[in-house]
């Protein structure tokens, strides 16, 4: 072997590493990609234009609704959901508590029932350390599916999506998520966008919004 | 040997061209890590509501029509409204609403006894109440309130009792009312939550009933003349949660997260062993070149 070939087989040498540098470098620009379905649009419906005629409630003299019973469990068919429902309360923080485990939903008890005038508040887990939570796919839901809630008494509730938002939460709007409405609706709540792996957060909150129908 | 002088300078040019392309791909590596920043965007539904209720003791039923400017052939009928009926909140799309009312079973085609017209916006909710005597009767339109100050909750008063044109209203001891005249309608106030007695006075006598108004509720009493004197109906006009949690939730670990990309300084370091070598190795094909040439050139110069 002469000494020029010696000194080509370093140039081919040194452009072999150069390319296997670049071919790691442009392989591994995308990351892991995550189980994580695409997001549904997040789309608030211009509902229609009710029924012809709409009930009319006497101003009775009491006027007091009717007592609507505990939710006891949570179907949303869609995306396969299927768990009994917890109760939640707040933190000593003054944070709302979030269910011990992540394969049940809970309903926050200081909000209304499902039914009743005003929010009903429902949160679950989008995953736990290992993998999908019960509100994993909560995410592809879109205007119109149908979410069922059972009660107590055995009766159930039926609602329907209206829109599906992401807040950060450093700017999560605990008005318009908590805060009165005037008919009765239901809020699922779970995580979602970027997670800090040096908080063990995720930095947003998806949360769906629905209206109680029939 | 001109052939393979080409040759050799051919490889240097790919060897430039290696490290060039390696080089932007690497600006590239950086400019996609940086950028995914995740837009959030303020939910606005798109429904107001719209209630009505009738509150002149004197006119008989009515049946309510409420059009919509934009959708001529949509249209709500509320049959046979009579005094003290109020409808539930009807989900409506924002825009321009016209109130009309006609006797009860008169045909939708007749003039109507009134009508008023308002803009309704998407997020609001409205109560359209039919005021006063028979003779002078009116439509009012009001926008109700869906926030409440952290911990209270709101409270207003509707008179509608023509027995009792000036009624005192307290709530546990508060008073929310003061001689309110027949037709009128007071603001919302804030009030400590509790279950308390709710307490109409006219001169000297009171009519008592247990009001219970919860923290981020929302109601309307009104006062109605009743088939046995005053009554008191409590509407819910709307409800919230009664303690408003500080923040988001703490609702996954992490377990399904897509993972970013890692760091890009290996592969640059392996780049630039690689340029380095193949850099070194032309320089020292060069040197041993200009070094071999005058041995190669000898024989034919002998």
């Amino acid at each position: 072997m002469t000494i020029r070939a010696r000194w080509w087989a370093i140039i081919g040498a040194g452009l072999a590493v150069v390319i296997a540098g670049t071919c790691g470098l442009l392989l591994t620009r995308h990351g892991t990609g995550g189980l994580r379905p695409a997001p549904a649009a997040s789309v608030a419906t211009q509902p229609a234009f009710p029924a012809p005629t709409a009930p009319i409630v006497a101003a009775a003299p009491t006027g007091q609704p009717p007592p609507v019973a505990r939710p006891t469990a949570l179907t949303i068919p869609e995306i396969g959901v299927k768990t009994r429902l917890i109760t939640l309360g707040l933190t000593a923080q003054g944070t709302v508590q979030v269910p011990p485990t992540t394969s049940v939903a809970g309903w926050y008890t200081r909000s209304p029932r499902p039914g009743a005038v005003g929010p009903a508040i429902i949160l679950g887990h989008i995953d736990s350390y290992q993998g999908p939570g019960v509100f994993y796919r909560l995410v592809v839901l879109r205007p119109g599916d149908p979410i069922y809630v059972r009660r107590s008494d055995g009766s159930t509730v039926e609602f329907r999506v209206t829109g599906v938002q992401s807040y950060l939460k450093d700017h999560f709007p605990t008005q318009a998520v908590y805060g009165p409405t005037p008919d009765a609706e239901l809020r699922l709540i779970t995580c979602g966008g970027a997670f800090d792996s040096a908080t063990g957060h995720y930095l947003s909150n998806i949360v769906v919004y629905a209206t109680e129908i029939g | 040997m001109k052939h393979l002088g080409n040759i050799r300078r051919a490889a240097l040019l790919l060897a430039i061209s290696v490290l060039l392309l390696a080089g932007s791909a690497a600006t590239a590596a950086m400019a996609t890590a940086r950028s995914g920043a995740a837009a959030s965007g303020a939910a606005a539904s798109g429904t107001a509501w719209i209630r009505l209720a009738h509150l002149s003791p004197d006119t008989p039923a009515v049946d309510v029509y409420l059009y919509s400017f934009g959708n001529p052939d949509a249209k709500v009928v509320l049959h046979h409204v009579g005094y003290g009926d109020v409808s539930g909140y009807l989900p409506v799309p924002g825009g321009e609403y016209s109130v009309a009312m006609r006797a009860a079973g008169a045909p939708s085609t007749s003039p109507p006894v009134l009508s008023s017209s308002a803009r309704v916006s998407p997020g609001s909710a409205y109560t359209v109440l039919a005021v006063g005597l028979r003779s002078g009767l009116r439509l009012r339109i009001f926008h109700d309130d869906l926030t409440t100050p952290t911990g209270q909750a709101l409270v207003r008063v509707v008179q509608a009792s023509m027995k009792h044109p000036q009624v005192t209203v307290s709530w546990g001891g508060m008073t929310i009312a003061s001689r309110l005249r027949f037709a009128s309608v007071t603001s919302y106030q804030a009030v400590a939550p509790g279950v308390e007695t709710a307490a109409v006075t006219v001169g000297t006598t009171e009519v008592r009933s247990t009001v219970a108004l919860a923290a981020g509720s929302i109601h309307t009493l009104i006062v109605l003349d009743g088939a046995k004197g005053l009554e008191v109906a409590n509407l819910e006009d709307a409800d919230g949660s009664t303690q408003l949690p500080t923040g988001g939730a703490q609702t996954g670990f992490g377990g399904t997260a897509p993972h970013g990309p890692g760091s890009p300084a290996p592969w640059l370091e392996v780049i630039a062993f690689g340029s380095v070598l193949a850099l070194g190795g032309s320089l020292g094909l060069r040197c041993s070149r200009r070094r071999t040439t005058p041995r190669h050139a000898l024989p034919s110069r002998a």
